[in-house]
């Protein structure tokens, strides 16, 4: 058999291990039979690592025959042509995303295994596997997708794993406010990057990258966009980015995801998902290379996120907060090198930082014997005198600095009161009017279109 | 939106109002915070200690009055427990009826006693929902078809039979008869059945005609009839009233600014960038910050601003900011007491360490200023204004001011157990059909037989009911442990004939396996239990720490500094290891929080890929990454052949607190009283081991409650060590001669280290052992190590991870992991389990399996004086200590969430000082689920091996043992020194206790009795190579 062939082999493997183990794991507790701890834990271990040693093969061949693109092509999974709608389902190995998906897998094993004994008879442990999976599914889709419809699909399943996990203990109120926090932003950032994927296709009749993005592999690619469409395009997945990896105005999420048993935070907040808008703007930098304006765009929002995500990280007293604060900032700097134009540093920098940020928090519940560790080798107790760039600052901005970081920059509060808030009054007003409408019509009372008041204009959870 | 000033009402005159009073209340109030301290230092102790003064009994519901938090167990887990036999019904019955007493005998309907009554309602499993439920299950499930699940087929024969001949005899020529004196509501259920048939109806008809006459007659029984309420949970604050009123609780807001708030105030030295103005007090620092102009602020939050100006402009000191704001609250002067305390126990986590970082932590970084406490309440309230003014705003636009809300009608009662017409009449309806309560019996009843019936039922109401269930899950334990006791030593006291060595370690229940697998291993070993720190309170700073830290019991302060020295021969190296650690220290400091920063962040995440080699290697290979960690640990480590300077030489500084060093006389004192206390200076082996203990375990932010707790939550090691090289010192022995304890030349001491969770012993100072006593120390060394490893054996049977075919090395090998494994919860089960303390003599329970639940103290009856003076010393240190682990654990068992921290998986460590529940909440304190799963929650039970009336004159000279006895926090029985009598205190003095006719099976060695067993195991005696032993030993002494 010949190479080509192998290599498609060894594609699908890699790119559909995870997507059995799902199906597997889902079907089970679905029908409810769920397996024992020692089964899931095997089938975890098996898909991984098959996967894993399927995209190492690749890799190899890849190396071997000095190919820098493969293609796996699943076609289209739905066509309706009269109405110009498919959904293409391909894979790629190239640049970025072999580099991406062994992270992926290797982190994933990892954090999984962990997983394996951290949720030792818990009550959610087979519903934490379901969306343990879901995630590496996701992830290893978003990571190989060739078309922008493969990408969104992972990028789905991502989000969707993510906000179930942060409320994985929904027998709190806490967890799912903050579950369903997430999950409203994401889909506020599914919905431009959803905007973005039609805008490409109207102007290039698919969503095929390779295409897109000319014959040349990645990042070398011209994107066959002109720079006013590329603006268009290229803002728009600027706002799922933004979203997705917790950038200015959206960071409030971050803190709060921090509601799940420790691994989920570790491999989603620190080290996978909060990467992914990075992935997102790595996998499109041919379409930003044409607009200089959206580069400039994209550098001042990473760094006004880094800045931020630096200052509020600094006054944070828990471990998990200070955590998510420390990867927002790396991620905006990332954002940053991609805005430059330096995607292979970005991308080492993304594998490093997550390697290493994913090591911080699965120990963070060791934190108190690292501090004892280290007073003891230094010999008094740590503490911290005021950086110097604050100390330069009078006491009355310090306050003023201090307070906005501790409030995490009111990004909440702002998004709740000036976005939320007027939708929800005008939804109640609809609510009202529908309502007298309908008494109305049943011959009950006359229609009024009086402002009613806002009902729960509590705006913390919508 | 909303920006009226606030100040509505008129501020009133506040130098009126009396300070003192607002202090009492606060004063008062804080007893009732949680009282545990930062989570470094963990001290188990009563989470109910507030409500000491109280019965048990009471203060358990004193308790769920005031946190909502539950007394017991749910109903339905003692009924688990129930049918995996861990209660039997004579331990229901025995209880009932002593919980009854004369009342057992009443009558209370036909035929049926209170006893009887309570006894089925306890018996089975009556089920109860909320009206809308019962009406559900009546129309929908077969309640009314089918006789109820558990119901005995002969009592529904019988029922079945009965009904059916008083249908036929009184009532079925009536039924026709309009004018007879049957109820129309009787009456209506006959209407669906096909009275002409009545003669040839089958079982199945009857049994739903039953039924139904029986469903309708208790329904008309019980309605009219007056119930039994108890209002117990009063509405007092304006959330409470705001809630019940609009649904919208205000504390969420103010909750999310002041945990971000206070645990900035409260941080020991996390955060980067602390938060500016912390000198001043929580007050002045909130006022600081809070009043700086600020680009944006929350809806709530607006009018803050203006309100902190009025305060500042007024200059009040905290204290007059409260009087202010309970005046703008308009709470009135005879609600204030309850409304503080309500107010300071919205938040109790964070509340209570305020409270604890202000009053007992001088020991810590950055201690909290006294008064903070009235500071954070002065905060709190004008935050609570804020946010229930924006409230009520919203919600109740025509109230203009926050104290017209006390007005506003709110059922401001919330009964917690009252329960409605529909909930007694199905109870009677179950019960009807088990106690063969016919439909014509209760149709015969009166208004006022119906009456009492009712009132029976409500007084054992689901509280009472698991009261009882739980006293009978503790006396299903008690009996079987002196039963145990009882038929154990009926045997002779098992003292070896001549002692090979002997063992001196924690009273630990966690050493009692230990101990017993030592003596297993060689009949001649003899082990001692004493508190871990051996009388021996001291600060100890090791060679390689920053601090001195205190080894002993919380309630005693050390008065002198012992500190590690490493060898003058080797002071070059040590000079260098400890610069290298200063280096290797100082480069993880700076990697800890540069990785978090903005620039060197950068540098750190592009070469973080190597941390994949650390994270993939620690995650799946624990065990050997440790090992490798550890030889490499080995080359900046002070070198083993350390000292302790132990001995207060000439120029050794004195302090008031404290001296450097004991005096001889201070030595020789301390092992006076360890000897006296074990009862070994009757008889020293040549070989004393001493065994101090702790634990060490990875990702447990809880590590230090696994540590020795007469160590105060520290490792006993240093302890154990400086026992040993007292009683070795040549001159202390001579003063100790003088006072009549002679330690032969002969005898040696060696101080050792037992680490509970990876199982593994280590010894000091073993480069000193002369060499005359080498082989000696050696040959016992090799028994401690194997004892560690069927030590380790016997409790991974716990461990549902390990398969329970596994050998000693496998078990080993599998607690070392379990103890460097970042991803495991449950490094070791600590405590769990405990249920007992045995004091007395090893001998009277040697050899017997007591599975690691009951705490071991030496004592020996026979050396004590006429007033028992060495049992009062004892008892003072037991009864609290042991008391306190076995109540913390209780709480944090029977309500895991509201006494206990809840899963450990989201914990979340904050301002290095507790943990959160994710990314905000309330501090948790107690103990996480993990810890007490396999906890069994019963009362500690002392057996103490004494006279009833030593007890009882320990109790009048010590207030605080007498408090725990006589309200019956704590069990206690005595085990006559020369017979086998057991008096146990019951009520409020000691009855004999007659044990059961219990055979205690005999086993050849531990292991065959817990062999494939992963749950709580009954006693046994093994005894196997002990006897034979004991016989080869004879022998020798006739040959």
């Amino acid at each position: 058999m010949n190479v080509a062939l192998w290599t498609q082999i060894f594609g699908i493997v890699a790119a559909l291990c995870p997507a059995i183990l799902l199906l597997l794991l889902g079907f089970r507790l679905l029908i409810n039979r769920p397996m024992s701890e020692l089964i899931v834990g095997r089938c975890l271990k098996a898909a991984v690592g098959m996967s894993l040693v399927s995209s190492l093969v690749v890799l190899v061949i890849m190396l071997a025959t000095g190919s820098r693109r493969e293609f796996i092509d699943f076609g289209d999974m739905v066509a309706i042509h009269d109405v110009h709608f498919h959904f293409h389902m391909k894979f790629v190995f190239d640049r970025l995303s072999v580099p991406m998906v062994l992270l992926s897998l290797v982190l994933c094993g990892t954090v999984g295994t962990f997983g394996l004994s951290y949720l030792h008879r818990d009550a959610g442990f087979q519903r934490f596997f379901v969306c343990f999976a879901m995630f590496l599914t996701g992830m290893t889709f978003a990571s190989l997708a060739g078309t922008i419809e493969t990408l969104f699909l992972g990028w789905e399943l991502v989000g969707l794993s993510s906000a179930l996990l942060v409320a994985y203990f929904h027998e709190r109120s806490a967890p799912v406010t903050n579950g369903l926090r997430v999950w409203s932003v994401y889909r506020l950032a599914d919905a431009a990057f959803l905007a973005a994927a039609i805008a490409l296709h109207h102007q290039t009749g698919g969503g095929d990258f390779g295409i897109l993005m000319g014959d040349e592999p990645w990042p070398a690619g011209t994107a066959s966009l002109s720079s006013g469409t590329a603006f268009l395009v290229g803002t728009f997945l600027l706002i799922a980015a933004a979203g997705k990896s917790g950038l200015v105005p959206f960071s409030g999420w971050l803190p709060r995801a921090m509601e799940g048993p420790t691994p989920s935070s570790a491999i989603f907040y620190g080290a996978l998902s909060v990467h992914l808008g990075a992935f997102l703007l790595l996998r499109a930098s041919p379409i930003l290379d044409q607009s200089t304006l959206l580069c400039a765009m994209i550098v001042i929002l990473g760094f006004v996120s880094a800045v931020f995500a630096a200052l509020a990280g600094r006054v944070q007293t828990d471990i998990k907060s200070a955590l998510a604060f420390a990867s927002l900032t790396q991620v905006s700097i990332i954002v940053v090198e991609i805005g430059l134009g330096l995607q292979y540093l970005a991308l080492v920098h993304l594998i490093g930082h997550a390697c290493m940020r994913s090591l911080q928090l699965l120990r963070a519940p060791t934190l108190l014997r690292d501090y004892k560790t280290m007073e003891n080798a230094i010999g008094e107790s740590l503490d911290h005198e005021l950086p110097r760039v604050l100390a330069w600052l009078g006491v009355s901005t310090q306050r003023k600095l201090y307070r906005a970081a501790m409030e995490r920059g009111y990004m909440d509060s702002i998004l709740d009161e000036v976005v939320v808030g007027p939708f929800l009054r005008l939804f109640s007003i609809f609510n009202c009017w529908e309502q007298s409408w309908t008494r109305w019509l049943n011959g009950s009372e006359k229609p009024s279109l009086s402002t009613p008041l806002p009902q729960g204009s509590k705006l913390n959870d919508e | 939106m909303i920006d009226t000033p606030l100040n509505a009402t008129t501020p009133g005159n506040t130098a009126n109002l009396d300070f003192s009073s607002i202090r009492q209340a606060i004063d008062h109030a804080k007893h009732y915070l949680p009282s545990q301290g930062p989570i470094a230092v963990f001290i188990h102790h009563n989470t109910l200690h507030a409500f000491e003064s109280l019965p048990f009994e009471e203060a358990v519901i004193e308790g769920l009055r005031i946190y909502g938090s539950q007394p017991y167990w749910q109903e339905s887990r003692y009924r688990e427990e129930m049918s995996r036999d861990r209660i039997q019904l004579q331990d229901l019955q025995t209880v009932l009826k002593r919980d009854l007493g004369e009342s057992c005998l009443r009558e209370i309907a036909l035929g049926t006693t209170r006893f009887d009554l309570r006894y089925n309602m306890l018996r089975y499993s009556l089920s109860t929902g909320s009206d809308s439920e019962i009406r559900w299950l009546m129309a929908q499930s077969d309640a009314l078809e089918r006789f109820q699940l558990g119901v005995e087929p002969q009592a529904g024969i019988a029922l079945l039979e009965a009904t059916r001949h008083w249908i036929m005899r009184d009532l079925r020529l009536h039924l026709g008869d309009s004018s007879a004196a049957i109820p129309s509501s009787i009456r209506s259920v006959f209407d669906e059945f096909p009275l002409q048939s009545i003669e040839s109806w089958s079982d199945s008809t009857w049994q739903q005609l039953t039924l139904q006459l029986l469903w309708r007659i208790c329904q008309d029984g019980v309605r009219g009839t007056r119930r039994i309420g108890h209002t117990s949970c009063s509405v007092s604050r304006h959330r409470d009233i705001l809630l019940s009123l609009c649904s919208f609780d205000c504390d969420a807001q103010v909750h999310d600014l002041l945990i971000r708030f206070t645990s900035a105030f409260l941080d020991q030295g996390f955060a980067g960038w602390s938060i500016p103005q912390r000198d001043e007090g929580f007050y002045k620092c909130f006022l600081s910050l809070f009043s700086e102009r600020s680009p944006w602020s929350e809806n709530w939050l607006r009018p803050l601003r203006a309100l902190l100006a009025e305060e500042c402009k007024l200059v009040y000191s905290p204290m007059e900011s409260i009087a202010n704001s309970l005046n703008h609250l308009g709470v009135p002067e005879e609600k204030r007491d309850e409304f503080i305390k309500r107010t300071l126990l919205a938040l109790p986590g964070w509340t209570g360490m305020v409270q604890q970082m202000a009053s007992n932590a001088s020991w810590t970084l950055h201690p909290a200023p006294q008064d903070s406490l009235e500071e954070f309440l002065a905060v709190r309230l004008l935050l609570d204004r804020l946010s229930a003014t924006l409230c009520m705003r919203m919600y109740l636009p025509k109230l203009n001011k926050l104290a017209d809300l006390f007005a506003v009608e709110v059922n401001k009662q919330i009964d917690l157990r009252e329960q409605s017409e529909q909930q007694i009449a199905f109870y009677v309806f179950q019960l009807a059909q088990r106690l063969n309560w016919t439909p014509s019996v209760l149709h015969a009843w009166t208004a006022s037989e119906w009456q009492t019936v009712v009132e029976e039922i409500g007084l054992f109401d689901d509280l009472e009911r698991r009261r009882v269930l739980h006293l009978a899950y503790e006396h299903r334990y008690r009996t079987q442990i002196l039963d145990a006791v009882s038929e154990h030593s009926k045997l002779p006291l098992k003292i070896p004939e001549k002692v090979s060595f002997q063992v001196i370690t924690c009273i630990d229940d966690r050493e009692e396996s230990f101990r017993r697998h030592l003596e297993e291993l060689d009949p001649n070993v003899e082990t001692f239990g004493a508190a871990g720190f051996f009388s021996v309170p001291m600060y100890f700073r090791g060679a390689a720490d920053a601090h001195f830290i205190p080894l002993c019991p919380v309630i005693m302060v050390p008065k002198n500094y012992v500190e590690e020295v490493g060898p003058l021969s080797a002071k070059q190296a040590q000079v260098r290891r400890a610069q290298t650690r200063l280096l290797i220290g100082k480069a993880s400091k700076s990697f800890h929080r540069s990785s978090r920063s903005l620039f060197s962040g950068v540098l750190t995440a592009i070469f973080g890929s190597l941390n994949a080699f650390p994270l993939v290697a620690r995650v799946l290979f624990p065990r050997l990454t440790a090992q490798i960690r550890s030889t490499l640990g080995t080359l900046v480590r002070p070198t083993i052949a350390t000292q302790l300077r132990l001995e207060r030489g000439s120029d050794s500084v004195v302090t008031e607190k404290g001296a450097e060093g004991f005096t001889l006389v201070e030595m020789a004192n301390m092992i006076e009283r360890l000897t006296g206390d074990l009862g070994i200076h009757q008889r020293f082996a040549p070989l004393v081991i001493v065994f101090g203990h702790g634990s060490s375990s990875l990702n447990n932010p809880h590590e230090s409650a696994y540590n020795c707790g007469a160590c105060g939550g520290g490792q006993g090691g240093p302890n154990a060590r400086a026992v040993a090289q007292m009683a070795n010192d040549p001159r202390v022995r001579a003063i100790l001669k003088d006072r009549g304890i002679v330690i032969p030349d002969s005898t040696l001491f060696v101080g050792g280290f037992h680490n509970t969770c990876d199982d593994s012993t280590s010894y000091f100072d073993i480069d000193r052992i002369p060499p005359n006593h080498a082989e000696k120390f050696v040959a016992a060394s090799e028994i401690v190590d194997k004892a560690r490893k069927k030590n380790a054996h016997e409790r991974s049977r716990r461990f549902y991870s390990l398969d329970m075919r596994c050998s000693d090395e496998e078990a080993i090998r599998h607690v070392e992991r379990r103890s460097e494994d970042l991803a495991q919860v449950r490094p070791e089960y600590n405590h769990a389990t405990n249920a007992a303390c045995f004091v007395g003599r090893r001998g009277r329970t040697r050899g017997l399996f007591m599975d690691r639940r009951c705490f071991l103290t030496s004592y020996d009856p026979t050396t004590d004086d006429d007033v028992t003076s060495i049992l009062n010393r004892i008892m003072q240190a037991v009864i609290p200590v042991c008391g306190g682990i076995s109540l913390e654990y209780y709480f944090s068992t029977v309500d895991n969430i509201g006494y206990g921290c809840g899963t450990k998986l989201p914990h979340n460590i904050t301002s290095l000082i507790g943990v959160m529940e994710g990314a905000a909440s309330d501090l948790r304190t107690g103990l996480s689920q993990q810890m007490v799963e396999i906890h069994e929650p019963v009362r500690i039970l002392f057996i103490v091996e004494a006279k009833p009336e030593s007890i009882v004159s320990i109790m009048d000279r010590n207030p605080l043992i007498s408090t725990y006895i006589r309200n019956h926090w704590v069990q206690i029985a005595t085990l006559d020194p020369q017979s086998t009598r057991i008096h146990l205190f019951q009520g409020d003095r000691f009855e004999i206790y007659e044990p059961g006719p219990h055979v205690l099976p005999t086993v050849q060695a531990s292991l065959d009795w817990y062999r494939g067993w992963r749950q709580p195991l009954g006693f046994s005696t093994v005894e196997s190579r002990a006897s034979t032993s004991r016989a080869s030993a004879e022998m020798e002494v006739v040959s």
